[in-house]
């Protein structure tokens, strides 16, 4: 089973230009999304391509130095196709729901590319075929009849078997509380250890209690905000017990609408992502710009929630007002991440 | 009659707007990009909170429609030159734009690395038909379209960001013949470099064009090694008169590592222990096979860093058996066992460990016990003593001590 995974992986490869040298054996590595578009323009699959980067740009992909022994030999190139595509597990069909959380038509440029190639100028759309890239057309008359095409869901399947096993753990609760009193800062300033007030910096105490380890900040109206509690309840906690002390400095403060107004969580998945041709394949959602930031940041639709994702695998999700939205959001992100897992 | 505040603004977007015409036309962009960045600007402007922006906010719009019109155009300009351009601090820079794209909606495709390297080059063809012109007028007159345009950012226009300028182009006295290059085959080269620094993972999440510094000056050594080897990568950057980016360094060692591992692949590279400095010699014959290279020398790891034993030895297995046909070891002998092909922030060791903290059995229903609250509360004595203390604080910055 991992072998006809690993031919299944090899043919979602781009096959990028090899050198004279390249053997009739297995195409390279390359680090490009799957997505590619696969074109082959020989049906010979023993030819070998041009290196030329000029040809590169022609030529998406090929099929030329996959083998496929392990097929029966009665089989037709397009049977091969259709059997490898059949013969995909749940696994692919999760990397194809492209985007379900958007519900949005899927990109027609496919090209991941290295970004070396020309990302989204027209005329490289001639190259690009629409719909899924998995088709592993031998003939490049007719690129469009893509069999997968057909299987890509729009909605997520419930990750049952595929499920990503990976929780996200939260790493930061931001939560707000009234205290439904006006507050003298001075005076909570030079009777609390715990605070600091620097008027002419920001106009609100710093409080931080050490169990559970958080922060608050207390304004003067008796609004107050927790910061730094890793769990709803602990945040509840805490901003409590900031409660308690402004009423042991002899306020009149209630603890009033205490609400949780962002979620924080953080997980790793454990393998490298293509950052570039997630950004090709996701436009709508993504905002990649290495000059900024090295991260991706992915604003998802449903849920509302704002993804960080590094090249290293590991992932942010913030603006959750239920942790459900993290799992969500992360169940959602975590097939399209595996659709780029090769390097 | 116009209300003094709309001639205000009228007259500001319009100078911003001229701007925005000022800098296509330094930056010597098509004359077409002009109208797409000024509508740009002109559509950003309807936004309140555009309007409302602070004066250098507005300015630093200038740079981002302009930036925009660029990447629609798969124009290669970086932020760092806008930057350089407008004086203008990256950080504002980097939160006008993220904001503009985001309200007017806009898809704007990435920085292409290849052009970026083109552009290098060509804009070095630039500079060289300009400094003959100096030569020969001496006047400062490098680019004919700056001389009647009386932005006060002509005079910005100098070869410290345009990109690599590559004085390696043409003879000077400060360029020693044996240090001159040919542009298209320095162009080729780095290209291939960086195609090969973007397939080894060294591009993703980074800054692009440190990794261009790094291969270029790769390129540039492998193309006369005996020559250049000595000359460093600093000492590089100043021959052809470009900053040498803080990453560079890095990103260099980085492709010599990727290098050293491909020519391990090789036999006949095998048995002369290359070190960082003599794979430089190599180059040519590392890119030439780098395709079949990289995938010998590598393979990645689908569960990552862990187990990389058993991996090495199920892989190699399948490897053996599909058969590598151009192996040129005998089947005894094995090639160095393949590194992992990952980021280089996969590859090092975790800073710290963060152990999952045991579940958390807080309800958030607690008692809060009086003793747990007064540990934060100040003492009377505490109370005074600080405010003494406080005082006295005062005391002291309000009349300094004499020195």
């Amino acid at each position: 089973m991992e072998r006809e995974e690993r031919y299944l992986e090899l043919y979602l490869d781009r096959c990028s230009a090899q050198d004279d040298l390249a053997p009739p054996g297995l195409p390279p590595l390359s680090p490009v999304a799957p997505y590619d578009v696969y074109v082959c323009n020989s049906s010979n699959p023993e030819a070998v391509f041009n290196s030329h980067l000029e040809e590169v740009k022609e030529i998406t992909g090929g099929f030329s130095a996959v083998d496929l022994s392990f097929l029966p030999d009665e089989l037709t190139q397009e049977n091969k196709d259709q059997t490898v595509v059949r013969s995909k597990g749940e696994d692919e069909e999760n990397c194809k729901t492209q985007s379900p959380p958007s519900k949005l038509p899927l990109p027609s440029q496919q090209d991941a590319g290295l970004g070396l190639t020309s990302s989204s100028s027209s005329d490289s759309h001639s190259h690009l075929q629409p719909g899924d890239a998995n088709s592993g057309q031998h003939t490049p008359e007719k690129p469009d009849s893509l069999p997968l095409a057909s299987i890509a869901p729009m909605t997520p399947m419930t990750p049952v078997s595929e499920g990503s096993e990976i929780v996200p753990q939260l790493q930061n609760i931001v939560s707000t509380a009234n205290l439904a009193c006006k507050l003298d800062l001075k005076k909570i300033a030079l009777h609390a250890k715990n605070a600091e007030y620097n008027p002419k910096r920001f106009a609100a105490v710093i409080m931080r209690i050490r169990e559970p380890r958080t922060t608050a900040l207390i304004f003067s109206s008796g609004k107050m905000v927790c910061t730094g509690a890793k769990s709803e309840e602990q945040s509840r906690l805490a901003a409590r017990k900031y409660a308690r002390v402004v009423q042991k400095l002899g306020f009149p403060a209630r603890f009033l609408d205490f609400k949780i107004q962002n979620m924080v969580g953080s997980c790793d998945v454990r393998f490298p992502i293509r950052l570039e041709g997630l950004v090709l394949t996701h436009q709508q959602f993504s905002s990649y710009e290495p000059e900024l930031f090295p991260g991706l940041i992915y604003r998802m639709v449903k849920p509302r929630i704002v993804l960080l994702i590094f090249v290293s695998g590991k992932v942010v999700l913030t603006g959750a007002k239920d942790r459900s939205e993290i799992y969500e959001a992360f169940e959602n992100i975590y097939p399209i991440l595996k659709g780029f897992k090769k390097a | 009659m116009v209300q003094p505040m709309c001639l205000f603004f009228l007259i500001s977007t319009l100078s911003c707007l001229r701007r925005v015409r000022d800098l296509c036309r330094v930056l010597q962009l098509p004359s077409t990009f002009e109208d797409t960045a000024v509508a740009y600007y002109q559509k950003a402007y309807q936004h309140p909170g555009i309007r409302a922006a602070r004066v250098q906010k507005k300015e630093v719009l200038v740079g981002c429609c302009v930036l925009i019109t660029c990447r629609q155009h798969n124009w290669p300009l970086t932020m760092g030159t806008i930057c350089t351009l407008l004086y203008a601090d990256l950080d504002m820079f980097s939160g006008t734009y993220m904001q503009i794209v985001k309200l007017l909606g806009l898809d704007v495709p990435s920085l292409c690395l290849a052009d970026l390297v083109k552009t290098y080059c060509s804009s070095i063809r630039r500079k060289l038909a300009a400094s003959k012109l100096e030569c020969s007028q001496g006047a400062r007159t490098a680019c004919p379209s700056l001389a009647d345009c009386s932005s006060p950012w002509a005079l910005r226009h100098d070869p410290h960001f345009d990109y690599f300028s590559f004085k390696l182009f043409q003879a000077s006295p400060s360029m020693p013949a044996k240090f001159m290059e040919d542009k298209e085959k320095m162009l080729s080269r780095t290209l291939q470099l960086v195609e090969l620094a973007d397939e080894t993972w060294l591009v993703t999440g980074r800054h692009p064009l440190p990794v261009i510094t790094a291969a270029a000056f790769l390129a540039w050594q492998s193309l006369q090694p005996s020559a250049r080897l000595t000359c460093s990568l600093a000492r590089f950057c100043k021959l052809a008169n470009v900053d040498l980016p803080y990453p560079a360094s890095s990103r260099l060692q980085e492709l010599l590592a990727v290098l050293l591992r491909m020519a391990e692949q090789l036999a006949w590279l095998q048995v002369l222990k290359l070190d960082k400095r003599s794979v430089v010699k190599h180059i040519s014959d590392l890119l030439q096979h780098r395709h079949t290279l990289i995938r010998k020398a590598f393979r990645e790891g689908p569960s990552g860093v862990e187990a990389p034993a058993e991996e090495l030895w199920g892989r190699g297995q399948g490897q053996e058996e599909v058969g590598n046909g151009s192996s040129d070891l005998p089947k005894g002998k094995r090639p160095a066992s393949p590194a992992l092909l990952l980021p280089p922030c996969m590859l090092k060791p975790p800073k710290r460990v963060c152990p999952t903290p045991p579940a958390s059995t807080v309800t958030g229903d607690e008692d809060i016990s009086d003793s747990e609250i007064e540990q934060y509360l100040r003492t009377p004595q505490e109370v005074r003593d600080f405010q003494r203390a406080q005082a006295a604080k005062r005391a002291a910055t309000s009349s300094p001590n004499p020195p």
